[in-house]
């Protein structure tokens, strides 16, 4: 009786805190590292939602002649609809599907435009140090009490694998999955060792070496990237949302150049395989992968999809091609 | 497994439910397979190495103890020392030894360096520094008579990997741990509440003081030639608090931990930064090294007897080593061989302090030199911690953009207080003695504490690494 009295006093005292906390400390908290709950708290009414990582974005260089955002040029074509953009660098598909949660509720946003990087599907973001602090973030994309999200995200209730244990997986994959290549091309270890740049410490080399490690990789369902997209496709069949999957565009020239016709032709076939998966269950999927040429790419020393204005507005033209086809699609079925 | 994880927070009532629903004789099997859970659960692979670890000494101290010829018993220690520092040297220090010792010497190229790289990336085993230390002592205990050697390798096992303490520490005796493992404990609330007392408020130094600090501490560390003068001095002393709590938050949910299960484990802090001397100061702090070290080390050296050269080269031993066990690095024998410098130093030439203002200098000039030592335990190499040294005293900078939590210093405040007012004894001894509002209270606020303001961005426990 006594022990239950106590936990009664602990347990009110608590239920207080949590009363109080969010007015106080918890917003200030989110803000710095968890933003994203805050973005999508004030755009859930908007009409269509862009979902994004750093590709949205502009590169500041001083060469650009309009400095806004890839959501913002694809914005341009639907002057009627209110556009919103969550970027955070860095982000995926298994991110985007735990904020799109958070607009399964209440929100009256029910059209999607969700990015699909090649890259994220490879072994170096699946297993980048970046992960931990998404991660973190998701915790609070949670429908709960905050002081408790909070508790979560300070005991590591996410996947909270330290930068050592992930590089190890990184070069683990590197080593061991396969590629469908003649040795030494069969797996990316080897390949890197055998690139026609001469010394590892030649720019080239080293260049090239990122273009194999970006890019080397077969998709199948049991790619983690893709169950992210899944699970994606599945919430926007339970909502009846408008999804359209924006495949971005990669730097094939150079990857060409400094590696060959091996590694472009698993890029395409790559991208050809999310294309046809997810145009068969009824999803628009626009695939940029070649739309940016060389020079648009404001990168040049590691493979991104960072665009000039010009390669922002070639890609934002294709998607909002692909929206409007997936808008007018969706207005079929709802007649 | 993370003391401050979800997986620790389901893991350990689980395992305190099973151990006392269970009768006495097949607790100790429960506590086993926890522990190697425990342990496999960072990585399985690495239960491989405290399993030979384990083998090893076990054979070795039975073929100490069973044999008659000095010879034998001599071989018997050689083993575990061999195997030991064997696997200590393996993984921990190769990597060093090849990059700044052979290197610099013989002059490997690029590519042999590259080559190396890639064939020794792997991961520290967690915890081998402490294991090992552990069962060595053990090997030695036996070999000088102090111990008879556990007839079960299963119980040996578990006294080698017993999951309170094996990661890091306290470094435990065999002659401590092992009538407590293995006797009848009955249910006692009292067991609940000292061990709830002490993981609580462990939790509390290391996830809102340490994890807190530790963004600010980096910025500074990383950021060295930025910083302002006062911003490097301030990263120092926060680095000081950092460490301290960190490890201390560590080592009280470790002793909270197997009090749970009627097991007392040593202390290993005592309010270390207020002592008054060097001495005093490895008198207060990892109180587990450093008596290992006293008795597995400075002793069998011959410890102070022998003349004041022969104390000199004892004493030096033993900080290069204690240095050395705590990383490889050059860093690390600098901060030892400080220690080891300022304890002779103040050994012969300090007079022990009589008033106060002369206590109040000594404890000033044991903190600098403390606090000084820990820049080279933290910069990444010697050329760092010379660069934070000089900037500290003559910087050009404007400073850093440090961004902290407003509510930081009131953290760090309560936890000064605390470890003033606990010097001595322990919270649990203090809230014992308070009314139930007030205990009830405390728990209260330091679950808010840890819920609502512990570090966003978590750094495993700092000793994790060593």
């Amino acid at each position: 009786m006594k022990l239950l009295i106590k936990i009664t006093w602990l347990t009110a005292l608590l239920f207080l805190i949590n009363l109080l906390y969010p007015r106080f400390a918890f917003e200030a908290f989110l803000a710095e590292h968890a933003d994203q709950y805050l973005q999508v708290q004030k755009i859930k009414n908007c009409d269509v939602i862009y979902l994004s990582a750093s590709s949205n974005f502009a590169s500041g260089l001083p060469t650009e002649k309009d400095p806004r955002k890839l959501s913002q040029f694809v914005a341009d074509h639907f002057p009627k609809l209110r556009f919103e953009a969550i970027n955070q660098p860095a982000s995926h598909a298994g991110i985007h599907a735990d904020i799109l949660e958070m607009f399964r509720a209440d929100a009256e946003a029910k059209t999607f435009i969700v990015t699909m990087n090649l890259r994220s599907f490879g072994p170096d973001w699946i297993h980048s140090e970046l992960e931990t602090p998404l991660r973190q973030a998701a915790v609070f994309y949670n429908n709960r009490p905050p002081l408790l999200n909070r508790l979560l995200a300070s005991f590591r209730a996410y996947d909270d694998r330290s930068t050592e244990e992930r590089h190890v997986l990184r070069r683990e994959a590197w080593d061991n999955q396969a590629l469908p290549f003649d040795a030494p091309r069969n797996n990316v270890t080897d390949w890197c060792a055998v690139e026609k740049w001469g010394d590892w410490r030649d720019p080239k080399r080293q260049l090239a070496d990122q273009f194999i490690k970006q890019y080397a990789f077969v998709l199948n369902e049991e790619n983690p990237r893709v169950k992210d997209f899944d699970r994606i496709a599945k919430m926007a069949e339970e909502e009846a949302w408008t999804v359209v999957f924006n495949i971005l565009a990669e730097n094939v020239e150079t990857a060409d150049s400094l590696v060959g016709k091996d590694l472009t032709s698993l890029m395409r076939r790559n991208t050809e395989w999310l294309v046809a998966r997810y145009e068969s269950i009824g999803f628009v999927v626009v695939n940029n992968l070649e739309s940016v040429s060389h020079e648009h790419f404001t990168d040049k020393d590691f493979p991104t999809e960072h665009y000039d204005d010009v390669g922002r507005k070639i890609i934002a033209k294709n998607v909002a091609v692909g929206l409007s086809i997936a808008m007018a699609n969706r207005r079929a079925h709802d007649h | 497994m993370l003391f401050n994880s979800l997986p620790f927070l389901i893991f350990l009532p689980s395992v305190v439910l099973l151990y006392y629903l269970l009768p006495h004789r097949s607790r100790w099997v429960v506590m086993l397979a926890a522990s190697y859970f425990f342990y496999g659960y960072w990585k399985i692979e690495y239960l491989t190495l405290i399993v030979a670890s384990t083998t090893v000494d076990y054979f070795a101290a039975r073929l100490i103890y069973s044999s008659e010829a000095v010879i034998k018993k001599r071989i018997g220690l050689a083993m575990s020392l061999l195997s030991n520092l064997g696997l200590l040297a393996f993984f921990k220090y190769s990597g060093w030894v090849v990059e700044d010792i052979i290197d610099p010497i013989i002059g490997l190229s690029e590519g042999q360096l590259h080559q190396f790289h890639s064939l020794w990336d792997f991961v520290l085993p967690v915890g081998i520094s402490f294991y090992t230390f552990q069962t060595l002592g053990y090997t030695i205990d036996v070999y000088y008579g102090k111990t008879a050697p556990e007839r079960n390798p299963l119980k040996f096992a578990l006294f080698v990997s017993y999951f309170p303490q094996l990661v890091a520490g306290p470094i435990e005796r065999f002659s401590n741990l092992q009538r407590q493992l293995f006797e009848k404990v009955d249910f006692d609330y009292e067991h609940f509440q000292h061990g709830g007392r002490l993981i609580l408020y462990g939790l509390f130094i290391k996830m809102c003081v340490a994890d807190n600090v530790s963004p600010i501490v980096d910025q500074v560390f990383n950021q060295t030639e930025d910083a302002s003068s006062l911003q490097l001095i301030f990263g120092m002393l926060l680095f000081g608090i950092q460490i301290y709590s960190d490890f201390h938050g560590y080592s009280l949910i470790a002793i909270g931990t197997a009090r749970l299960f009627g097991v007392h484990l040593m202390d290993n802090f005592n309010a270390p930064y207020t002592s008054l001397s060097i001495r005093e100061f490895w008198s207060r702090w990892h109180i587990s090294l450093s008596t290992w070290f006293r008795d597995y080390l400075f002793i069998p050296l011959g410890g102070s007897r022998g003349g004041r050269m022969k104390l000199v080269v004892n004493i030096s031993i033993v900080f290069l080593v204690s240095g050395l066990w705590h990383g490889a690095n050059w860093t690390f024998v600098v901060w030892g061989g400080l220690h080891g410098a300022a304890y002779l130093l103040e050994r012969w030439m300090a007079p022990n302090p009589s008033s106060n203002p002369i206590k109040m200098l000594r404890w000033a000039l044991t903190m600098c030199i403390v606090f000084v030592a820990w820049i080279f335990f933290r910069s990444a190499d010697l050329t760092h911690a010379i660069d934070f040294l000089s900037n500290m005293v003559s910087s050009d900078s404007k400073g850093l953009n440090l961004n902290w939590d407003p509510i930081l210093p009131t953290l760090i405040g309560l936890f000064i207080l605390s470890d003033l007012y606990f010097r001595d004894r322990s919270i649990h001894s203090w809230l014992a003695t308070q009314s139930t509002l007030v205990r009830w209270s405390v728990y209260g606020l330091l679950l808010f504490f840890i819920s609502g303001f512990a570090g966003a961005v978590q750094h495993p426990f700092i000793y994790f690494q060593f």
